[in-house]
């Protein structure tokens, strides 16, 4: 009987491609933090304007988006525990830093990544992979294949949030 | 068999072989917009694939940037609470 390779088939699809269920999964958890965001008020400052106010939301509305998905996504892929922990430090600290930069890797792990690299692969792609390091949460400590498994899973994923956004800013009432 | 060993025996778990990469970049080339609508018969190369994959993970960026500052605008123009909730829950279903 083949019915054993079946689940696990299935298992390696959700293992690999983001679902309706994760895109439910976001939808509710950042909706939730949406509405409370909404009733949230900034800290008083001096030069306080609604359009500041309204910046000031921005930045969590932004924040909300990148954790509900990360959350949503859970602890199976690398990225998402990586973006989790950067995250929880960020909003721990209540500055939102350019997070998108890479973290400094010691010298050593450096060059070993490097030479793995020059010895597999042609050498153009070097530099996208280290764009790419740089983009993918935990990118900097990933072998090239993982870095390329990744990637894919990360770009779906952020489309998902990025068409959830959409639709809920399209369905607000004017 | 001794050379076929000592080849082999390279980075720890997972050996990475040329054929798995172009694999994968493949994969990442249906995901990339860019690449997926000026389709031409001819292979792209690896490195063009990597490139437009980070363009397009920055311009994602953006969106997120962009409707981000749209739905606290949104959020902060709007009025009542149960009319959101109703109209939201309707978008889920």
């Amino acid at each position: 009987m083949r019915q054993k390779q079946i689940p696990n088939k299935a298992r390696d699809t959700a293992m690999k491609n983001p679902t309706n269920s994760l895109k439910r999964r976001f939808s509710l958890k950042f909706l939730k933090t949406l509405m409370r965001i909404r009733k949230s008020r900034p800290p008083p400052s001096p030069s306080a304007s609604s359009s500041w106010e309204i910046r000031w939301r921005a930045q969590k509305i932004k924040l909300a988006a990148y954790f509900s998905m990360a959350l949503s996504v859970g602890s199976k892929r690398t990225w998402s525990r990586a973006l989790t922990m950067k995250l929880r430090a960020t909003m721990g600290n209540r500055r939102w830093s350019s997070w998108k930069g890479s973290k400094k890797m010691t010298k050593r792990r450096i060059v070993a990544k490097k030479n793995m690299e020059k010895r597999h692969l042609e050498k153009d792609m070097n530099s996208g992979l280290q764009q790419l390091r740089q983009l993918v949460p935990g990118g900097e400590s990933m072998d090239p294949r993982s870095l390329l498994e990744e990637t894919a899973h990360f770009v779906r994923c952020l489309e998902t949030q990025v068409r959830v956004m959409r639709s809920i800013a399209e369905g607000f009432p004017c | 068999m001794s050379s076929r060993r000592s080849r082999s025996r390279q980075s720890g778990s997972s050996r990475i072989t040329e054929d798995q990469i172009a694999d994968l970049v493949s994969k990442l080339q249906q995901l990339i917009p860019e690449i997926r609508n000026r389709r031409s018969d001819k292979q792209v190369s690896a490195s063009k694939v990597l490139q437009e994959t980070c363009n397009y993970i920055r311009s994602l960026h953006r969106e997120v940037d962009d409707l981000s500052q749209r739905l606290s605008e949104l959020l902060a123009s709007s009025d009542t609470d149960s009319d959101q909730a109703a109209i939201i829950r309707s978008l889920l279903m």
